[in-house]
Parts: structure tokens; sequence; C-alpha cells
């Protein structure tokens, strides 16, 4: 049985899945996203431009084939901007998906529970697959999923900051409770954290900042790839349990089996 | 805000007298704030400037990316009732005036559109009967209607005027203090409704409070002791930070240039003071927009570009209007030093490996946004 993300009522092969900001150019933008190998791509919708097609982020990605377009409302301050960008941006893309981003503070650009929720529950009656981006808090993540949010996509650590899994142990706790994909978001750095990530049972990380700063995005891509399929494989196979002592292949207590009775 | 608030006395100490140890400590700070920028202001930063700016251009990629966003500046208007010894528009100035006409206004609109701009910046002199809150208004619904983000850098308002602007469409506002030494303040601004140091300096948190979301600081280097003024101006951009916590705040980096008054810098800053300026900031402020215009040389911006400096204006016009060639003419309010057209500065961009980034903003977001803890 092939292993699927199922978000809605798509399922996807690859858990990994790309942002498109800060990218120096659109060639290489697309590069790593080819190298990738990614299906679910988020777009801003602020960065849509239909005028002038060279500083558009959307018409680009129309070269890939096979790849799903999550619109993002990032720049949304409340939750009556982001249904509005979230309508706007599926009458552009016609993607199902929305990327629910609402983050009221533009320099550490942390997202608002309160508001988030709020057009959650908006968005999801409106037919939506909504992938709320929110702080790494399990009670929150667990209210998201019953108003029916496809995913929910906690953060790691502050969009950018390359602090990798700062929330680590909240997000434990997510991912062991989450009846829906847990979609890990957000401030991870090294291919190695989208590992463990996927090795303690996360369903797909998001990449952006790690990949577009990196100084050869297409490679940084690939390793992320490569890391998400290892951690992945990583879980299914089954690790086994962290001991605190040293536990021998030969029992110590061998020797005891031979007394007869 | 209090005098208190700007109280800068001990940095001051620390901008002047730090050493290379320190420097380095600095530069690599897990948790910047004032205590590094004061050091990264010093004369020994300015030793190690390579490393300043490695640092500023790691943070930049991180935060911003390998982008920078584009703006280009309109004037509304020429007339100003303020004497500002430094500005090519003071009253007492013999210049070519105009105010724009709601017909101009569009034309400038549509030509800037065709080079491709979707972020304005609305200007105008200081506060007038016939270039007052209503003009400043019109204008930007005016321009709203066409641009994605509109801006406007005017006059200093009551909060009730900023939220009128921002309900009419204005996103962010800029007022430069220009100096925040008062008895410099009160030196070059003799007469005139700018002549309040005080009602200015409240402007952008009044700005905040109005529901604009953001807003752009900056000092106009050479009118003052440099260290000083930027040295308050962190500490203003900090304390807006704290108070409005959902308002941004970007910092501007003009340096006097020449004007029609033929005034020069009491206090000149070089371009390596000013690049250690613009570091010194990135560096302890990771994650504002900071910006240079066309004042500065095609050289400095080139080299400056995304190594801090994370916004830029470009094809820029001092004259009221001066995209469209049927608005009546005007003076510039000062000489600009970058003359490169839209394609040939984003040609540079591009092969510096910066994606130029004109639509950064969606008017599906144009609200105001009126938290603030106004308990403070």
């Amino acid at each position: 049985m092939e292993d699927g993300l199922r978000l809605g009522d798509r399922v996807f092969r690859s858990r990994l899945l790309l942002g498109t900001g800060k990218f120096a150019s659109v060639e290489t933008m697309l590069a790593a996203i080819r190298a990738s190998g990614a299906e679910l791509v988020t777009v801003a919708l602020r960065r849509f431009n239909r005028e002038r097609p060279d500083d558009d982020i959307c018409g680009p990605l129309a070269a890939i084939e096979g790849i799903t377009l999550v619109p993002n409302t990032s720049g949304a301050m409340n939750a009556r901007e982001a249904v509005r960008a979230a309508l706007l941006g599926r009458e552009i893309t016609g993607s199902p998906f929305v990327k629910l981003e609402i983050h009221p503070n533009p320099h550490h650009l942390l997202p608002d529970p309160i508001e988030t929720y709020e057009a959650a529950v908006s968005l999801v009656k409106e037919g939506f697959f909504v992938l709320p981006y929110i702080s790494a808090d399990p009670v929150l993540a667990r209210r998201l999923e019953d108003v029916g949010c496809a995913a929910v996509m906690p953060l790691g650590s502050a969009i950018g900051s390359g602090q990798g899994l700062a929330t680590l142990s909240m997000l434990q706790v997510i991912v062991r409770d989450a009846g829906v994909p847990v979609i890990v978001d957000a401030g991870l750095r090294a291919p190695s954290e989208a590992a463990a990530v996927m090795e303690m049972g996360g369903d797909a990380v998001l990449v952006n900042s790690a990949i577009a700063a990196a100084e050869d995005p297409a490679l940084m891509a690939e390793a992320f790839a490569a890391a998400v399929k290892a951690g992945r494989q990583a879980r299914m196979a089954g690790l086994m349990p962290r001991s605190e002592t040293a536990v021998a292949t030969s029992p110590l207590t061998a020797f005891l089996a031979g007394e007869g009775s | 805000m209090t005098p208190l608030d700007l109280d800068v006395f001990q940095w001051l100490n620390l901008a002047r007298r730090a050493g290379r140890d320190m420097v380095r400590q600095a530069v690599a700070a897990a948790d910047p704030g004032i205590r590094e920028f004061a050091i990264l202001l010093s004369p020994a930063a300015g030793a190690e400037l390579e490393a300043l700016a490695a640092r500023a251009q790691a943070l930049t990629r991180r935060h911003f990316g390998r982008t920078i966003a584009l703006y280009a500046p309109l004037y509304l208007s020429n007339y100003c009732p303020t004497k500002c010894t430094y500005c090519g528009f003071a009253s007492d100035r013999r210049i070519q005036r105009h105010k724009l006409t709601p017909a101009e206004l569009d034309s400038e609109s549509a030509a800037l559109k065709r080079l491709g701009i979707e972020e304005v910046l609305l200007l105008t002199g200081d506060r007038l009967v016939s270039a007052g809150y209503e003009f400043v208004r019109d204008g930007v619904a005016r321009a709203a209607s066409r641009f994605h983000n509109v801006s406007a850098e005017v006059f200093a308002m009551t909060a009730a005027e900023y939220e009128g602007l921002a309900a009419a469409g204005c996103t962010a506002v800029t007022l430069y203090q220009e100096t925040y030494d008062p008895a410099r303040y009160a030196l070059l601004h003799e007469s005139g409704p700018k002549a309040d140091y005080g009602w200015r300096l409240d402007a952008p948190a009044r700005a905040l409070e109005g529901g604009l979301r953001s807003v752009g600081l900056g000092v106009l280097l050479g009118l003052s002791e440099p260290l000083e003024d930027v040295l308050r101006l962190f500490r203003h951009a900090a304390w807006l930070r704290r108070r409005f916590w959902c308002g941004g705040v970007a910092i501007s980096f003009p340096r006097v240039r020449p004007q029609s008054g033929d005034y020069a810098a009491d206090f000149p800053v070089s371009e390596r003071q000013l690049a250690q300026i613009v570091f010194a900031f990135r560096i302890a402020m990771p994650d504002v927009t900071l910006v240079l215009s066309t004042r500065e040389s095609p050289r400095f911006r080139d080299g400056i570009a995304g190594v801090g400096i994370s916004k830029m204006s470009v094809a820029s016009r001092t004259t009221v209007g001066g995209y469209a060639e049927s608005t009546a003419p005007s003076s510039p309010q000062f000489e600009i030093d970058d003359h490169r057209t839209v394609d040939e500065f984003c040609a540079m961009l591009r092969a510096k490996g910066l994606q130029p980034v004109f639509k950064n903003w969606d008017a599906v977001y144009r609200q105001p946004c009126l938290t603030s803890s106004a308990s403070i």
C-alpha cells in the first residue's frame, strides 16, 4: 500500500512542502521545487502580480507539472482579512487548499491563535481544505481539528529564524494526539531537523527559508527531500526504544536459564 | 514619548569607547539590543566593517531572503509654509511650485504603473490649508485605486487624521524626526508647523494609534551629531515596537543632499559611516525593514543592496510628479544621485543575485488595525 499524505480529499506522495518566498530568482525557485519533488507549494497572495509577469510568483509555477498551489494569507492581521485573502486566492488559483497564516506582528511573524481559529471556522464552512499555521500549541491544534481543518501546521520555531525544533516537546504532544496530519512549518534550518520531525511521527514538513537562503537552493531542496524520506522510512521501520542504560546483546543473566528445577 | 525615553548618555559613552573584543561579541550576539547597537557604532567597530557587513548580509538574507522590495516616491505638492534650513521646498526658497491636480495624479500614477511600480510613497511639504489633510487623504484614495501599496511621507497629523488616511487606503506613514537633538531641531526649523519638536516626535505613535500598519522613521544625517541621533532613533523604534505590538517599523537613512538653498551638512556623514550605521541597525534589529533612497550613488546602492538594506526606491523624481510628461514643471526637493531606470536597476540587482520585488502587498488587506496596548 502506498504511504501517502492525505489532505482533504487528496493524497500526495511527497511529504515535503515548499514555500516560494525569499528566492534570488524565479529560476532558482523553480529549480528548488523540481529538486525537492514537492507536490504542494505555498504562494503568498501578496506576491501575485497579474500586471507584471516578471514580478508574479504564481505564473512561473505553471511550468511545473504535478504541483498543487496552496495560496497563503500572509499579510493578514485578522480573521476578516485572511478570509478575504483566501477567497481571492481560490478565485485566482482554483486551489481548494489555503494555508491560513495570520501574523499581526510584521517583525516576528508569529501566528495569532484567536484570529486563526475564527478564520478557520469560516473557511471550513466556505469549503476550503484549511491548513492553519499555528504556534506549537496542542490545545489549539485539537480545537482546529475539531472545527474541520484538514491538517495543522505548528511551527518548529519562528519563521526564518533557523532555530530548528525549539518547540520539540510540544510538537511531540501535538503529533501524539492529532487525528489530522501534522505538518511542521517554519524555523527549520537543517535537513536533519526535518528527518527528526518525520521520525517522531510528524506527517510532513514545510520548508522555505532554509532552502531559499542556502548557497545552492536546489541542492538543499534535494537534501531536505532525502531527509524527509529517510525520516519517514525510519518511522515506518519502527525505531527501537530509547534506553537510559546499556542493553547487552547477550543478556547478563542468560546463565541462569540453565538451572534445573 | 518622554525625553527620558530618549536618554542615550550611557550608550553614547559606549559608542565612543567600545573595544575590539566588545565589537566581536556584539557582531555575533544572539539577542542584540541597544547595547550591541552602541558598540557597533564605535570607532572600533568601524575598523571591523567587513565583519559587520558579513553579519548584516546573513541576517538580511535570513529575514528578507535574496530579495529587494522596490518603491517609488511621488510628490503631490511642493508648497510649504515651513522654513527648514536644509530643504529645497522651504518657504523662503524661490522655486517653481506646483500641486498635482487629480487628473495629473492619475496620469502620474499611470506612468508609474507602466514602469511596473506597485508601491508608491506620496509626499508633500508641511501642512497648508490648500495642501492639508483632505488633500493628502484624497490623493491616497486616488492612488489606492491603482496601486496595491500606498504610503505617505507628509506632515505630522492627529490620530483621527491618520485614521482617515488608513481608511483611504494608506498602508504606512514615513516621518523623519530629522534630528532628535531639540536644540539643533529648533535651530534648523525656524518657523511653521514643523517647528514643534514634540508634536512631530509623537506623530509615529499617533499614526499607529490611527491604524496605519507601519511607520518609517529616520534622521536626516548631516544635521546633527550622528551617533547621538541614531542612538535616539534606535530607542524611538524600540519604544514604538514595544508599545504597538502589531505595528511595523522601518528605518531609512537619508543624508543631506545638494538642494536649492545650498545648505551644507554641519555634521557630514561619510559613506563608511553611513554603511556602519546601516550594518549596526541590521545586526541589532534584524527583522526591521531598512530603506535606502536614490539620494545615494549607484556605487553605494549597488554595494549595500541586500547587505543590511532590504528596500530601495527606484527611478525617483523629487519634483512634483515628474513621471508623466503632461504634468506642469516644478523644482526638485533635492538632487538625487542614482538616475538609473527601473530596468537598469533591476538588471543590477539580478546580476547580484537579488530578486527585485515590485508587489509584496495586496489591496485585499486594506483596512486599519486598531489594536494597541494603549494603557502603556
